[in-house]
């Protein structure tokens, strides 16, 4: 067979010379291609998009644009290059060279921890593949297509490590991530928070934002790993998370500007009002971003999680910036503050911080979440307007753990039933709002155009202008 | 000059991040090679004392927040502790006159390149901020020990065959590179071989003559105007290494580019902005790059008007001539000046400054106009006189006049 | 007669009837007689004294070694009586010292050759016509009694004071884990209710009703004794159909080379891997077409493949079980050209009813039985050379898994598994069923397919089919999975694998062998590391101080 993988599979893993791993993308590769003109964004794959494409892991070469019809990008498979002599950081194989193999006594946790990683990239494809029909503008409409075919590009990632580690068990799994379907109630993905429907553009700002922010972290802990290949297979994937979060804070930011500037023009804060101006009133907005946050938080798992301690003390996955802990990096006697709801209180006790670690991960990405939350709150403050959103308390809304039995609302008060079913449609989208928003989604395609709901960027993708034809229809 | 101070005091171009833009996604902590950039619950920040400007940590950012930059002392820029508390980027501040504005760019080239850079702004008092409304523009994304590899698609004499000087267009294509270029940027030609001491060639730079979409609109490639140089400054007969290696290149041949470069020397970008551009020979380079940008309307609104002082011995020997004298009247105010052209009076940029005073002083009053100026160093001193003198003749201080342009990144002067 | 020489600390089963310490081997015709004589200061390791004719692993090495020559070097022998070279006592057991000194590996490890010993017996008198009969002259106590269970017939001195008796529960709260419980129950039909008293009974039961209770077979007065055991021994003799003018084949020591790297045979080698606690097992095929015709493998002997691969496997096994206990996965490989086997196999039922050959068959199954109950993970690996045909095939089908290299480009190179007669029913396991038929349960289609599929090489493809192979990974797969699927191996429990591979191992189907090495074993193991038998006040430890042993009383 005289294919050129280099050519067709932009990659730095000598894919020319691996024959085991062409041989599973000759199988999986076709199959990724159906999925994608199955599942992938709705009446799209004959546009010509101006999408960056990674073609190597320099700092210059990741960054190529060019127009591209999706189905024919030229989904890559990069690793962020070697450390020499780099070294498990934690747990209970510290010091010990980082593993360039699985360890086989690991097997079947390290892939489960890929598995589920890979699991979500597909998945938010699928919720979002209907977006593209109701685009603000073309340059909303590219960075969707450009979130997607890097999702795309994510899931090349895992099944790469897949493919490439873990034998005959890790092709079955990279062929099982494109046959579940998220919201498929016989088939579904992995994780709640991807089975979600995406059924508007503030939800998917408000998904790049929070949840995307989610995996950031998770990539993270992952690109901490003892397992060399997927340390650095998530390093490199974290370069491309940071595009998915800038479009959901800057369309988010985006979405307050233009209902603040509304405001100020009608000299008004009644929602009605602001409402029948065609755009998205705060109130709304919060709203929104208390779901997303709240399902985002689950995403974080278990308060208290064996699963957990497992993995970070056989070297599987760190802790946020683990390297820059100031600790012993194995946290046998240590402990970490959970939440635990009792008597009607929330309160705060004391867990073996092995256990914690979901905690521990889910504390440092609100505090990420809640800085970007701020930066939205300048755009309001600029435009005088006195409101404030506010992130939710992280034991609001929940669906998994413990937390998830009691009632408890955004300020982090634990309510009775009744009482959360008086208040909770104040907190979180009703069908109303929802209705509300998707009235606003048509589609607007013309360069330089936006949606009447939100503003122009500040500037536009890769030095071009905000009116680029940044999509071209053919 | 005021009193010589005992310690020199060094200026820096200091990196910075800004707050308002950066979405904290921690991609330039990790790509930085040097551990300079580090971050809060609030900011990400940059470490003046480790950054060494090696720009990898440029274009992976998705916001753009990285690429921002501070003339400042070096003495006093901004600690770590200071930028953790910014909401916004401070603004530049004035700089002592005596340090001479943001000399110390070249704390970021490679030597080779801060010289000419240093030689070629001298006649505006150093490098001086670009346009508000220019774009951002990328530079030394390639370094002489990993150079951009192009390959010249096109290689065309713009000067008649029997014109004493031979001047080209030479198109050059990245492929797959990324070489984001702006309109008044330079690049840096690394000719092949070795001098006579054994040591790689210097590196010669370029302005280029295409706009930012490319010589080809949307074709990954740039152009350059070359003059073969056959005799030095003082007219001695000399082989210039790389004119000579970029005149004889053939189609196809490969290059090593490195850069690009330059900050300052930048057009606007926004609706009403007038350009004045005056240049001799290949210095009209960036000018055609600056005019094609607007002739294409790539973007509708950059609408302001193009006065264009140009000058050549003949209008055989004046690159793009054909195509120049073509363009619309009510596009571009061309002024060309022949100092060679038999039967008739030797006439210079100056003159033509001269005789079109009225409309040059009203664009220089004018606050949206920035003004450009390249060529050979000795057409400087003339239009400086000239300027300064349809100025006084209309009431005005040009020097007074000039500093604030340099301030304000409408005055930008390119010369060599 | 000298025999190479292992490294201090390094156990070797080797041994010959002219360096026992503890037993006398005579051959008289058709009767052989063991005496069991232990010289109580030869005990296998330091720090106890081996009185009262109590044994451990050394004796019970001088005991299998005596058990191969009647088998080989005596096919006259019919009747073989096991007596004790000691007055008035026969046989007190397993040394309680030995046991209170020893590790618990060293115990189980112990103790289970001591089974299979037994169970060799039980065997040989099953399959060879080779009678044992226990001349008890004196107290039969313990493992004392065990041995004596295991031989056909037991014949009692009536003295008035010898007993047998099984007495582990009342003086060392430990049980009669060497098959005794077992035994008593399944071969000697001993009811319940009486086994329950004999087995807490510490002085046993004498002669009379002894008999009554089906204990023994019969009694004789002092005087009476020997003409009565000689008479027995004569009647069991007339049973069997040993040939009483063959000319014996000698057992000369084993060509084995101990170093560094293992242990290496002439057509076995064992490669440790210390590091990843891993042993590969290598069987070699015969090299040239082995002896086929009745004269010509006599003339071969010892040097016959068949029984000289089964004796460096068996002596393999012994070696890796008791001195690499940490060497937790055994990898099978075989090399080699497979019709060299299959033609060995042939001459293997070809001859099958000759003494020679069928002791042959016998050594073979046996040792493949070994494998079955060693407590280490199996994995055999197909790859290219290799030769898993007919006996051997065995060692893929007792494999806790079989990986075969597949090779779809180049089915040439592929490796083979072909099947011959010997894998239907020649080589049973302890559970009394042959390894393919109890791989599909008895289940008449996958049976009756494998079975046409005789003598075919089988690839990869084929053998997947069949279902005689876990996994056929292709070339570029291979190496990775096999070294995950070692590597994930090694992590796991020692205990539980050891636990779970047993259970696996033998589906449905009880015979006394698996009752003994499951049931009657894993109870005995579980009260080997209990505080009650081995904690500072436990029986074992404080047995023969004179203090009373201290129990937590909680039934668990």
């Amino acid at each position: 067979m005289s294919i050129d993988y280099s050519q067709k599979i932009p990659n730095n893993v000598n894919l020319n010379e691996n024959k085991t791993l062409q041989r599973a993308l000759e199988h999986w590769q076709p199959e990724f291609i159906n999925w994608w003109k199955d599942m992938g964004p709705d009446e799209s794959q004959g546009f010509d998009v101006y999408l960056r494409t990674a073609v190597s892991v320099d700092p210059g070469g990741w960054a190529h644009f060019d127009y591209v019809k999706m189905p024919d990008y030229r989904w890559g498979i990069f690793l962020n290059p070697a450390e020499e002599g780099r070294k498990v950081n934690f747990g209970a194989h510290k010091g010990e060279a980082a593993w360039q193999e699985v360890p086989g006594e690991y097997r079947s946790n390290l892939r489960r921890l890929i598995v589920t990683q890979g699991d979500t990239e597909p998945a938010s494809v699928e919720q979002q593949r209907h977006l593209g029909l109701t685009c603000p503008s073309l340059y909303d409409m590219r960075n969707l297509f450009q979130v997607n075919v890097e999702e795309g590009r994510h899931l090349w990632a895992m099944v790469y490590l897949l493919h490439a580690y873990f034998g005959r068990d890790g092709r079955e799994e990279a062929e099982a991530l494109l046959e579940r379907r998220s919201g498929d109630a016989d088939n579904p993905r992995i994780l709640g928070a991807f089975n979600e429907n995406t059924p508007d553009w503030l939800s998917f700002f408000m998904f790049t934002y929070f949840t995307d922010r989610d995996g950031k972290y998770q990539l993270c802990s992952l690109a901490e790993s003892g397992f060399d290949p997927l340390a650095r297979t998530c390093k490199f994937m974290l370069t491309e998370e940071a595009h998915h979060m800038f479009v959901g804070e800057s369309g988010v930011g985006r979405v307050i500007q233009r209902t603040c500037e509304v405001m100020n023009q009608l000299k008004t804060d009644d929602v009605a009002k602001i409402r029948a101006a065609g755009v998205i009133d705060l109130p709304t907005i919060q709203r929104y971003l208390n779901f997303h946050f709240s399902v985002t938080m689950d995403l974080f798992g278990a308060d208290v999680s064996s699963n957990a301690a497992t993995f970070y003390n056989t070297g599987l996955k760190g802790r946020y910036e683990e390297t820059k802990q100031d600790d012993d990096h194995q946290l046998s006697d240590a402990s970490y503050p959970v939440l635990e709801v009792a008597d009607g209180q929330l309160l705060t006790v004391q867990a073996p911080y092995l256990n914690a670690l979901n905690e521990r991960l889910r504390d440092d990405y609100v505090r990420d979440a809640v800085a970007g939350i701020e930066r939205w709150n300048k755009i309001i403050q600029k435009a005088g307007i006195p409101f404030v959103l506010g992130a939710p308390h992280k034991a609001f809304n929940r669906k998994i753990g413990p937390l998830s039995a009691a009632k408890i609302s955004p300020a982090g008060k634990v309510l009775s039933e009744a009482e959360w079913t008086h208040h909770h449609l104040t907190w979180l989208p009703s069908i109303e709002d929802r209705a509300f928003v998707s009235s606003l989604m048509g589609r607007v395609v013309e360069p330089g155009k936006f949606a009447n709901w939100i503003a122009p960027p500040a500037r536009g993708i890769n030095n071009q202008p905000v009116d680029f034809s940044y999509v071209r229809f053919n | 000059m005021s009193t010589a101070s005992t310690t020199p005091v060094t200026i820096m171009r200091q990196h910075l991040i800004d707050p308002e833009i950066c979405i904290r996604c921690n991609t330039c902590e990790e790509t930085c090679p040097v551990d300079a950039i580090s971050h809060d619950s609030r900011n990400y920040v940059v470490d003046a004392a480790k950054c060494n400007y090696c720009y990898d940590c440029i274009s992976p950012c998705p916001t753009g927040a990285i690429d921002s930059w501070r003339n400042m002392r070096a003495d006093l820029a901004y600690p770590i502790a200071e930028q953790l508390l910014w909401d916004t980027l401070p603004a530049q501040v004035a700089l002592d006159e005596s340090t001479g504005v943001g000399a110390g760019d070249t704390a970021a080239l490679p030597d080779d390149v801060a010289k000419i850079a240093a030689a070629s702004t001298a006649g505006q008092g150093g490098i001086a901020p670009p346009p508000w409304s220019a774009a951002h523009p990328y530079v030394n994304l390639y370094s002489i020990q990993k150079p951009a590899v192009a390959t010249v698609s096109g290689n065309f004499r713009l000067t008649a065959e029997d014109a004493s000087s031979d001047i080209r267009h030479i198109v050059l294509d990245f492929g797959n590179a990324s070489f984001p270029v702006l309109e008044g940027q330079t690049i840096g030609i690394l000719a092949p071989g070795l001098d006579a001491n054994g040591r790689p060639h210097h590196v010669r730079l370029y302005s280029v003559a295409s706009p930012r979409d490319g010589e080809r609109p949307r074709y990954n490639n740039l152009s350059l105007t070359v003059k073969r140089v056959t005799a030095d400054h003082e007219g001695a007969a000399v082989r210039g290494v790389a004119s000579n290696f970029l005149c004889d290149l053939k189609k196809g041949d490969q290059v090593n580019v490195v850069g690009p470069y330059g900050t300052s020397f930048l057009m606007p970008n926004h609706a009403g902005s007038n350009l004045l551009m005056i240049c001799t020979g290949t210095g009209s380079a960036p000018m055609r790059a600056m005019t094609e940008r607007r002739r294409r309307k790539s973007v509708p609104a950059e609408d302001g008007k193009l006065m264009l002082f140009f000058g050549a011995r003949t209008p055989d020997e004046l690159p793009y001539f054909g195509p120049l004298t073509r363009l619309p009247k009510d596009f571009i105010d061309i002024n060309l000046a022949f100092s060679r052209v038999p039967d008739r009076p030797r006439q210079y940029v100056q003159d033509l400054i001269r005789a079109r005073a009225d409309e040059v002083v009203r664009l220089l009053q004018d606050e949206n106009t920035y003004l450009y100026l390249c060529g050979l160093k000795g057409m400087e001193q003339g239009v400086d006189a000239a300027i300064s003198e349809v100025c006084g003749n209309h009431g005005l201080a040009w020097k007074t006049l000039q500093a604030a342009l340099l301030q304000q990144g409408r005055y930008h002067v390119e010369t060599y | 007669m000298t025999y190479p020489a292992a490294p201090p600390q390094t156990i070797t089963y080797d041994t010959h009837p002219d360096q026992y310490k503890h037993w006398r081997l005579s051959c008289n015709g058709q009767i052989a007689t063991l005496h069991l004589d232990i010289n109580e200061d030869a005990g296998i390791k330091p720090g106890y004294k081996l009185k009262l004719n109590s044994y451990d692993l050394g004796v019970d090495i001088e005991l299998y070694d005596a058990l191969q020559r009647i088998r080989f070097e005596h096919p006259e022998v019919r009747t073989v009586v096991v007596t004790s070279g000691k007055d008035r006592i026969f046989c007190s057991g397993a040394n309680i010292f030995m046991l209170g000194l020893s590790t618990h590996a060293w115990k189980v490890n112990f103790c289970k050759f001591t089974n299979e010993t037994r169970n060799g017996i039980e065997d040989s008198s099953r399959h060879s016509g080779l009678k044992f009969l226990a001349a008890c002259n004196g107290t039969t106590a313990g493992g004392g009694y065990e041995l004596a269970l295991a031989c056909d017939e037991i014949i009692l001195i009536d003295d008035r004071s010898s007993a047998v008796s099984l007495p582990e529960v009342p003086l060392l709260g430990v049980l009669p884990g060497t098959g005794g419980l077992t035994r008593v129950t399944d071969k000697r039909r001993v009811r319940r209710d009486h086994a329950d008293i004999f087995c807490t009974l510490t002085e046993g039961v004498r002669a009379q009703r002894a008999k009554e209770w089906r204990l023994i077979d019969d009694y004789a007065k002092p005087q009476a004794f020997a003409e009565k055991v000689q008479q027995r021994a004569a009647q069991l003799a007339a049973q069997s159909d040993r040939p009483a003018d063959a000319k014996g084949v000698t057992l000369p020591p084993l060509k084995r080379r101990i170093d560094e790297t293992g242990y290496h045979y002439e057509t076995v080698d064992v490669v440790i891997d210390r590091k990843s606690r891993r042993a590969t097992l290598t069987v070699a095929a015969p090299s040239a077409q082995p002896a086929d015709g009745i004269e010509e493998i006599l003339g071969a002997g010892a040097a016959w493949w068949p029984l000289l691969m089964a004796r460096e496997l068996d002596d393999a096994i012994l070696m890796l079980r008791t001195n690499d206990l940490e060497i937790g996965t055994w990898v099978l490989k075989t090399r080699g050209d497979a019709q060299h086997v299959l033609a060995a196999d042939a001459a293997l039922v070809q001859h099958q009813k000759h003494w020679f050959v069928r002791e042959v068959i016998g050594m073979l199954r046996r040792t493949l039985a070994r494998l079955d109950v060693t407590s280490r993970t199996l994995i055999a690996l197909a790859e290219r050379d290799t030769c898993f045909a007919g006996t051997l095939a065995e060692l893929l089908l007792a494999a806790d898994r079989s990986y075969m290299l597949a090779l779809p480009n180049d089915p040439q190179q592929e490796a083979k598994v072909t099947l011959s007669a010997m894998n239907f029913g020649s080589y049973p396991m302890v559970n009394g069923q042959y390894r393919i038929g109890a791989r599909f349960y008895g289940e008449e289609g996958p049976i009756a397919a494998a079975k046409a599929a005789t003598g075919k090489p089988l690839g990869a493809a084929a053998a997947a089919e069949l279902g005689l192979v876990t996994a056929t990974p292709d070339d570029l797969d291979w190496e990775d999975e096999i070294r995950i699927v070692l590597e994930e191996r090694a992590s796991l429990s020692p205990d539980a694998l050891t636990a779970m591979e047993a259970n696996l191992r033998f589906g449905p189907g009880e015979t006394m062998e698996t009752r003994v090495f499951g049931r009657l074993s894993a109870w005995q193991n579980w009260i080997f590391i209990r505080p009650n038998a081995v904690g500072e006040a436990g029986a074992l430890k404080v047995f023969g101080s004179g203090n009373k042993a201290k129990f937590n009383w909680e039934r668990v």
